[in-house]
């Protein structure tokens, strides 16, 4: 599933560490999501919703969207 | 100078110490077991190189170690995944349900091919084994693919 992550980090300069914390996941965890190796659980796209204040559907692709 | 924390860094670092503590007590509990066995075992057997049926102990030893090795290799792992984040969990199933569905087909396919005079007889460390190593595996596999 393709998503905004690195890009909304980016814009506000986090690290992915940073973001981990924010998000109660580990580093790897951010990083296997940013490079579409790890879809995240419904609670943590909830999480990931919220911090960066988007709707999920905003931040991740699943590539069915018309 | 210290840091604040947010809730979710202060939640990653307590994460982080109960995952070191739980590698501790099974460091421990490891070395419990290998002391007690080295030390009580009346046979000639040896419980970390397959040489189960010729083990001897005392029941209550016996009865000790056994509730040791269900901590270590039941309990703790279960517990564990209530400290881990959701990628690591999502690792460590794949490594058991491989391990599990390896086991189930392996043994089976073992007496088949033991039966055909290939290879030698399935013994209870050996599908032991063959679960343990094939989970590692599998969950190397998983944490590879997932970098």
């Amino acid at each position: 599933m393709k998503n905004r992550l690195k890009v909304l980090r980016a814009e506000r300069d986090w690290s992915q560490a940073e973001l981990a914390g924010r998000l109660d996941v580990s580093r790897q965890a951010v990083n296997a999501i940013e490079t579409g190796k790890h879809d995240p659980s419904l609670p943590l796209a909830f999480r990931i919703s919220r911090l960066f204040e988007m709707p999920i559907e905003d931040i991740f692709d699943d590539g069915e969207t018309a | 100078m210290t840091k604040d924390l947010s809730p979710g860094e202060a939640r990653t670092r307590q994460r982080n110490r109960r995952e070191i503590i739980t590698y501790a007590f099974a460091g421990v509990i490891g070395m419990v077991l290998g002391a007690v066995t080295v030390l009580a075992d009346k046979g000639s057997g040896d419980l970390f190189f397959g040489q189960w049926e010729t083990m001897v102990f005392d029941p209550t030893i016996a009865v000790i170690l056994a509730v040791t090795i269900v901590l270590g290799f039941i309990a703790l792992p279960f517990w564990s995944f209530t400290v881990i984040d959701e990628l690591v969990r999502e690792r460590n199933l794949i490594g058991y349900t491989g391990g599990g569905m390896i086991v189930m087909g392996g043994a089976p396919a073992w007496a088949v091919l033991h039966s055909g005079g290939l290879v030698p007889a399935p013994s209870v460390a050996g599908v032991w084994a063959l679960g343990f190593f094939s989970t590692m595996i599998v969950f190397a596999i998983a944490w590879i693919r997932s970098r």
